[in-house]
This record gives structure tokens, C-alpha cells and sequence, in this order.
């Protein structure tokens, strides 16, 4: 008599961005390696992540623009507990929490740097990873 | 003049269950146990509740406990989802409904499998307040509030220089803490040693840095002051009572100012209607879903400035016989996690003199805080009524 089979389990699968009415255009953009950002029509303020009104001056209209890609970074994690096991294999990971210089904010995670060398300030640049057709992910590496 | 709803509020009832991990209960079934605990605790039958704020989500609906206790007549049902600032933003609804005459008495309660249950840390990421981040954080591997939470305290470590052996005090004094309570889930003394030796979850926070899952329920009545004055227990007034929300609300990474939190708002309202200030606090039950978390609202709180948290926690002050006991029954990190609900509970216990080996000697006023999901704040001050 054979011994039962057992099935590996399923390889964890990592979680994707469901795109919103409001964010797709981003995420487009992204696919297309191009940082784009939601401007207000109105007022021409900037605002991360899409939101359907501006709060500065309440037009519900706006437009993507292509942004520039450099930043400094404002803070940092190191994670090590893979709280979806999809990240076991790649902790321990650095995020960094970066002002870009078309003045909002990108999490991400830092690639080709030492724990040591994050301090406050330090210059990074934004890349594209394209994790299936649809779905172009950020990360960072130094500037 | 004296803002209406100072002191127009009691906490008349508390009441717990075990604090475990691992349990054969439903999260219900615990929200009801230390529901029936609190009524009887106030000397009131179940048919006298008249105002529910169940802890959401998990648990159980208003229309579980009309079910289960037969309340002849609810005439409030609340959610407040601020993640851990629900249980004392609760207090400011609930005490308005029993000021305005709406409500006699209002229970507020909680019950989670955080342990046995689907785990607090990765479900976090199904609540509405939280779709942004996951959104836009969750892929790039950003899930747990140990890991969004973490940005803010390197932040502060850079900025001020505050160290991993002030978060380890946090840790050490909040368990000795929970061995003097005795229902906790943490009953082992905890050295520094043993802090900075625990594994790293999400740098700079280590495991001791972060607040259990665990599985328990605890309720408290809010009751109007004068009918409180007639129930079982020695009256605790509710001062004043605050909720705060923070810029960016659903993105701490958006946040101008990473460390400014909904309590930055809610604070000074509710000294101004308590009437007092952080010199006239006895003992502090501060949220604590990781020891970084207590320091910055300790600065918060006006009770150090900017910056100082992290030496001012130090050389016994936030222990036992220090100027600021903090989390006397030993939080979240180490008594158990019902969302802060138990902090409400410790101090009520403390204004008593019902704290027994943790008791604060002489403790007339208090104060408890909230935090929740991104950084909402909520805060109130009781005290000990004449």
C-alpha cells in the first residue's frame, strides 16, 4: 500500500496592490517606468496617495504628472520578522521612508546599501520592479 | 465655566476575564463574561445597560448582547473604530449619552482571540482604515504595525538620541508591573539583558519592544455621576475626556511629522476640561503597543518636553514609588492586549484603592490614554470623587 501523498503548501504569494478608481493612474504609470503624481487641477498642489478631493482648496479635479525620481531619506526599518511569509527568504530587508523631491513621500525598500551607512538625509533614487504584467513595484537605491 | 461634561461621568463597573494565551471561548463569549463581571462589579443587573460600544471589529454586535443579556430597552448602539484609541475615545460617547439623559448606563466592552483567534498582527490589514497602506506598503513588504511603527521611533532614536536600553525600561518596569497584578499573561521578571537579547522584528523594536497578542475580555459602565454616586463602588469621575486625530490618519509615511500623533490634539482639551495639568497626575496608564510608543506620549503629554522621553522614563521614575507610575498592571506588553481596555480598568482600580500590591499610594487623579491604528489618540482623566 502506498503512503498517503501529502501536497506541498502553496508558496506564499505576495500581496499586490488592488488599484483604486483614484490610484490607477499611478499604478499605469508605474508599469510604464514613469513616477507619476497627482496634481489638483485647481490649486496645482500635489497629493500622495490619490485621494478623490484636493484638501487644500476641494476641486475633485486633478491630473497625473510624471515626477522626478530623487529623494533624501527621512527615516528607516530594517525588517526582520516576515509577517507574510512571502518576505522570509529576502528579510532581513531595509524600508526607507523617503521625502522625494517632488515633495511627497515613497516607503520602499532600499537596495545595495549597509545598515550602517542609513542616516538621515542620505540621497536615493527610485527604480522600477516589474513583479507581473500588471503590477510595477518601487524600491530605492543610492544615489 | 466648567465644560458640561466634567465630572457629569462615572466609571461605575469594571470587570475582566483571564488574561491567556490560548482559550476554548469565543471572542463573544469573553466580551460577555467580563460584561457580566462589570455589571456585577457596579452592583447593577444586566436589564439596567441601556448603551452598547462593542469593540469593533471582533467580538460581538449590540444586537448580541440584546440577545444575550435581554436588554429590555437599548437606546444606544456605538462603534468608535479608532483601533487601540476605541476604548477611551469610547468614554467621551458614552459619557455624553449618559450627561444628555440618553442613556443610564452605558457598557463598553471588548472580547478577542488575539492568540487562539486569527492573529492581531497580519488581520490588521483587512480594516478600512488601513487600505492605503495596504495598498501601497503592504507589497513593498510593510504589513504589521510593528514595522510602520518602527520608522517613527528610528526617527526620534536619530533625532534626540533616544536608545534601546529606554525602550528595555519600558519593558523591565511595565513586567514588574504585571507580576504584582497577577492575571497577566507575563509572570516571569524581565532583565535588560533579556530585552536586548530577544530577537529583532522590525528594527529598532525587538520582541520585548512590542505588545502581546493574547486572548481575553474586559468591560467597563459608564454611568451619570450622581446615579454612579448610589452603586456599589467608591465614585471615579471622569475630568475630562479627549479624542485626536492625526494628519493623514491612514498613512503614517504621508504624515508631515511622523511623531505627531492624534493625542497632540486631544490632550490639551482634556486638561482644559479636567482642569488640571500633567503636575496634578498621580498615576498614568499609557497605551503601550510598544515601549517607544509610551515615551513619546509621555512627551506628549506634557510631561517631559520633545526629545526627553527617553531619559525621563529612566532611574525608577515610571515605577512603583516613582514620581509617575505608569501601567500598573502591566499593559500590553506584558498583562495582555484587549486593546487598552484594561489600562481604563487599572486605573478606575487605582482611584478605588482597589490596586492591592500595585496600589499607588494615595492616587486621586489619574490619567489613561488611547492609540490607534495610525497614530489616532485618545485620552482621559479620572479621579477620585469626595
Amino acid at each position: 500500500m502506498n503512503a498517503p501523498t501529502v501536497a506541498p503548501p502553496p508558496a506564499p504569494e505576495r500581496p499586490l496592490p488592488a488599484p483604486t478608481r483614484e490610484s490607477q493612474p499611478h499604478w499605469d504609470g508605474m508599469r510604464e517606468g514613469r513616477f507619476l503624481l497627482q496634481h489638483c487641477s485647481a490649486c496645482g498642489k500635489v497629493r500622495h496617495y490619490p485621494r478623490p478631493v484636493c484638501p487644500h482648496c476641494f476641486s475633485m479635479a486633478s491630473e497625473f504628472k510624471e515626477a522626478t525620481q530623487g529623494g533624501a531619506i527621512h527615516t528607516w526599518t530594517v525588517c526582520h520578522h516576515p509577517f507574510n511569509f512571502f518576505f522570509k527568504a529576502s528579510a532581513p530587508y531595509i524600508v526607507a521612508l523617503v521625502d522625494m523631491d517632488a515633495g511627497v513621500r515613497v516607503n520602499a525598500p532600499l537596495r545595495g546599501v549597509n545598515e550602517a551607512d542609513l542616516k538621515i538625509g542620505k540621497r536615493v533614487r527610485l527604480g522600477f520592479e516589474p513583479v507581473n504584467k500588471e503590477v510595477t513595484l518601487p524600491f530605492f537605491v543610492s544615489d | 465655566m466648567a465644560h458640561p461634561l466634567r465630572e457629569a461621568a462615572a466609571i461605575s463597573g469594571i470587570g475582566e476575564t483571564a488574561y491567556t494565551r490560548g482559550t476554548s471561548k469565543s471572542a463573544l463569549a469573553l466580551q460577555l463574561e467580563a460584561s457580566l463581571a462589570a455589571i456585577a462589579d457596579a452592583g447593577l443587573s444586566p436589564r439596567d445597560i441601556d448603551g452598547v460600544v462593542p469593540y469593533f471589529p471582533g467580538g460581538g454586535i449590540a444586537e448580541d448582547f440584546i440577545a444575550s443579556l435581554g436588554l429590555p430597552d437599548l437606546k444606544l448602539s456605538l462603534f468608535v473604530p479608532v483601533g487601540g484609541a476605541t476604548c477611551v475615545a469610547a468614554i467621551q460617547s458614552a459619557a455624553m449619552a449618559v450627561a444628555t439623559g440618553v442613556c443610564n448606563h452605558v457598557l463598553i466592552a471588548v472580547g478577542r482571540t488575539g492568540y487562539s483567534g486569527a492573529r492581531v498582527s497580519t488581520r490588521l490589514q483587512q480594516f478600512p482604515q488601513f487600505a492605503l497602506a495596504a495598498e501601497f506598503e503592504a507589497p513593498i513588504g510593510m504589513f504589521a504595525p510593528a514595522q510602520l511603527y518602527a520608522q517613527g521611533a528610528r526617527r526620534h532614536m536619530e533625532l534626540y538620541g533616544t536608545t534601546t536600553r529606554q525602550f528595555a525600561e519600558v519593558a523591565v518596569v511595565t513586567r514588574q508591573h504585571a507580576i504584582l497584578n497577577g492575571n497577566v499573561v507575563m509572570n516571569k521578571p524581565l532583565t535588560v539583558e533579556e530585552h536586548h537579547a530577544s530577537r529583532m522584528i522590525s528594527d529598532p523594536f525587538r520582541l520585548f519592544d512590542c505588545s502581546l497578542e493574547s486572548d481575553g475580555g474586559a468591560a467597563i459602565i459608564i454611568s451619570r455621576a450622581d446615579r454612579a454616586r448610589d452603586l456599589k463602588k467608591p465614585l471615579v469621575t471622569i475630568m475630562g475626556v479627549a479624542e485626536g486625530h492625526p494628519e493623514s490618519p491612514a498613512s503614517i509615511a504621508q504624515r508631515p511629522d511622523l511623531l505627531e500623533f492624534g493625542l497632540v490634539k486631544s490632550a490639551p482639551r482634556a486638561y482644559e476640561m479636567a482642569g488640571v495639568g500633567p503636575k496634578d497626575i498621580d498615576v498614568a496608564e499609557i497605551y503601550d503597543c510598544f515601549t517607544f510608543t509610551v515615551i513619546r506620549q509621555l512627551e506628549i503629554l506634557g510631561f517631559c518636553k520633545t526629545g526627553e522621553g527617553g531619559p525621563f522614563i529612566m532611574d525608577g521614575r515610571i515605577g512603583l514609588g516613582g514620581d509617575l507610575p505608569i501601567n500598573t498592571h502591566g499593559g500590553l506588553l506584558s498583562q495582555g492586549h484587549v486593546v487598552g481596555l484594561n489600562h481604563a480598568i487599572e486605573l478606575t482600580r487605582q482611584l478605588r484603592g482597589e490596586a492591592g500590591r500595585a496600589q499607588v499610594k494615595d492616587a486621586e487623579v489619574g490619567l489613561v490614554t488611547g492609540y490607534g491604528d495610525m497614530g489616532d489618540g485618545s485620552i482621559a482623566i479620572l479621579r477620585r470623587a469626595a
